[in-house]
């Protein structure tokens, strides 16, 4: 709700000063370099999911390469099987994330249900990746209805990364492709997020 | 009226408290490095005491010449927990005369006689202590009652500007002009004092001008009151020993309740708790709960407590607990516009809090790449921010990210001699190798055998176009890393 409010303010405040808010052309270009992935693009207070063979790299897109640290984390990466990698990504990126290490379903459920109510960051992103299928095709639909109220309540954007569709009410759906090769191994991060195929299989409002 | 009191040879005395033997002999006090050959040290002695003072040496003196006077001098090291203990007697002995007293040195107090009454004040000739003898003398000032008991011949007495002029010239010890005022011929107070001030100021300087002043009695000061730091610790006992949550936050809210009224009542806010819980089996266990911002309200300091217990996992029931609180200033001040900041910190550290109790103690964090080649050498920092911001350097290797199985997979691999992998034969991926980058040789802690470690490494790509990260650990074994999607 918070974050809504903060939103239209922010278009208001756009309106008005156009001037202020212009952005110059090589700011525009940088920020573009600084994070591939606009964390707009998932909904407010709704739960979004990523599939595909692609899914991996959606984190080091919305982390982006930035110059700087940061002194409190954007997103929270709830990680369901504990494999996030930090040796793959740079002090600076890293510093832009809160890692939630998990080793069960259980206790990754519970985890992101705690940080979606607290909505202090407002973007979640469950990986469920880690997660063995028959354990993840045992969570009932409830607890994904449960986090989508509370997503609601919070304001947050809660994104579910898994590797075949299981949120029963996502309010968008897509699908990250991938056909890497070892001849991208030696390619910028940059090209290689560049080279990712977004294709929306759903869309629905809200609720 | 103000009243000094001081112990003389507090120092000496104090190494009586460790050292009894030394008692009845004469022994100065000087920490001296072990194996120094004493007759060559020349460091001044600190203290001495009065068998040692009756040969003629007394505290200044070089150790090499006070040995040559007093060959038999014991050389003690000095023992300042000995002599924190003295000063705490003293104080003691000064507050039931008046609580309004300044410690105006290791050895000296200064009291205002002001608000106690004449019988207390006659009291000052009744103090004692069982060690040697208190001192003490009362003056119109606090400066010239410090000065004056420092002679031995004014203890006990009021001290006026004129028995003052009979003293001699050597208690302006403390100041740097004894030497140069000796030099001209001075020997008592009373000669210093005659001298106009002045031209006193314009020779020696103001420091010269400020200690006529004092003699004058011209120099009336307000004391630095010592107060006692105040202790917010809070203990309770239980009749019969708690082993569930339920009882333990009605006690804490009973006592947070207290806690918050004395805090309003001194204007200052929690910055951490102290919990100490005595459990029966007579193990204490001790948690500090440092808050996001400083807290005043009984509700908000209660839910970090919950969320403790919560998480808490005791061995026996608990007997009973202290709380304590560490203060500061309410923070008054508006947020700031330009510097990202949490909207609700407090909350965000209860999240953190209830994660670590869900997951366990440093699971939640902000990643720290590694700074060296070990892998998976990360570290974890507090997720509220704090903690050192590390702005290394450090460049990931490869574009791709990897996802990391935690431990890695032992396999079976089919390889030629280098090594080089041909096949997975085992694990959770197996099939023909078709490309591969590497190896890529790593190693470190090469100069300690414990922890030296070697390993060549491949980015693989499987039959069925699976990205892999494959590792070689001498002599005989291959690992999965992990796997690139």
């Amino acid at each position: 709700m918070a974050a809504a409010v903060i939103d239209e303010l922010r278009r208001k405040l756009r309106e008005k000063f156009p001037e202020a808010h212009a952005a110059l052309p090589v700011a525009a270009e940088e920020s573009v370099a600084e994070q591939p992935f606009d964390p707009s693009f998932f909904p407010t207070g709704a739960i979004s999911e990523v599939v595909g063979s692609g899914v991996g790299m959606l984190v080091a897109g919305l982390l982006g390469e930035p110059a700087e640290c940061a002194a409190l984390p954007d997103f929270v990466l709830v990680d369901g099987g504990d494999g996030f990698d930090p040796a793959s990504y740079t002090a600076q990126a890293c510093s832009r994330l809160l890692w939630v290490r998990c080793l069960t379903a259980d206790e990754m459920l519970k985890a992101a249900d705690l940080v979606v109510r607290d909505g202090n960051v407002p973007f979640v992103l469950l990986d469920t990746c880690g997660i063995a299928r028959r354990d993840l095709q045992a969570v009932p639909g409830s607890v994904w209805w449960r986090l989508k109220l509370a997503a609601e309540g919070s304001g947050c954007r809660l994104v579910v990364m898994s590797s075949f569709p299981q949120v029963p009410c996502a309010a968008v759906r897509v699908a990250l492709t991938a056909r890497l090769g070892l001849e991208d191994f030696e390619r910028p991060r940059r090209e290689v997020v560049g080279r990712l195929r977004v294709m929306e299989e759903r869309k629905r409002r809200a609720g | 009226m103000f009243a000094a009191l001081h112990l003389p040879d507090l120092a000496a005395l104090a190494v009586l408290r460790a050292r009894p033997e030394a008692r009845g002999r004469a022994y100065a006090v000087l920490e001296v490095a072990q194996g120094a050959i004493l007759e060559k040290v020349k460091m001044p002695l600190l203290a001495v005491n009065g068998l040692a003072r009756g040969t003629g040496i007394d505290a200044g003196w070089p150790l090499n010449r006070a040995l040559v006077r007093c060959p038999d001098l014991l050389v003690l090291p000095p023992h300042p927990a000995g002599e924190a203990e003295l000063l705490r007697e003293m104080i003691g002995l000064a507050e039931s005369i008046t609580p309004d007293l300044e410690i105006a040195g290791r050895d000296t107090l200064l009291l205002d006689l002001s608000r106690a009454s004449s019988k207390q004040a006659a009291g000052l000739a009744w103090l004692e202590m069982a060690e040697g003898e208190l001192r003490h003398v009362k003056a119109a000032t606090p400066d010239l009652a410090r000065l004056a008991v420092r002679h031995a011949g004014c203890h006990g007495r009021h001290v006026s500007t004129e028995e003052v002029k009979a003293l001699p010239l050597e208690l302006l010890g403390g100041s740097g002009l004894l030497g140069l005022l000796e030099d001209w011929g001075l020997r008592t107070l009373g000669d210093f004092m005659a001298l106009p001030r002045q031209d006193l100021i314009e020779r020696l300087g103001r420091e010269a001008g400020e200690w006529h002043d004092v003699l004058h009695g011209k120099t009336f000061r307000l004391l630095r009151l010592h107060r006692p730091p105040e202790s917010l610790a809070q203990s309770v006992d239980f009749e019969e020993s708690l082993s569930s949550t339920e009882p333990l936050v009605f006690t804490f809210r009973r006592l947070l309740h207290a806690l918050s009224a004395r805090l309003a009542a001194r204007h200052v806010a929690v910055k951490a708790l102290q919990i100490r819980f005595h459990l029966e089996s007579g193990a204490c266990l001790e948690r500090v709960i440092r808050l996001p911002e400083p807290r005043v309200a009984e509700a908000e300091l209660l839910r970090p407590l919950e969320i403790l217990l919560e998480t808490l996992k005791l061995k026996s029931p608990v007997s009973g607990l202290t709380l304590d609180a560490e203060t500061m200033p309410p923070t008054a001040a508006q947020r700031d516009w330009f510097i990202r900041q949490l909207p609700r910190p407090e909350r965000w550290s209860d999240t953190l809090a209830r994660l670590d109790a869900l997951l366990g103690p440093g699971r939640a964090g902000i990643p720290v790449p590694p700074s060296g080649h070990r892998p998976d050498d990360f570290q974890v920092r507090p997720g509220d921010g704090t903690g050192i911001l590390l702005d290394s350097g450090f460049l990931p290797s490869c574009p791709v990210p990897l996802r990391r199985f935690r431990p890695p997979h032992e396999i079976m691999v089919a390889f030629e001699a280098g090594p080089k992998p041909l096949a997975l034969l085992s694990g959770p991926y197996r099939g023909e190798i078709t490309g591969c980058r590497g190896p890529f040789k790593h190693s470190g802690d090469w100069w300690d055998p414990d922890a030296a470690w070697k390993r060549l490494e491949w980015d693989v790509r499987l039959a069925d176009q699976q990205l892999l990260r494959l590792a070689f650990l001498p002599p005989d074994r291959w690992c999965l890393d992990g796997v690139y999607l």
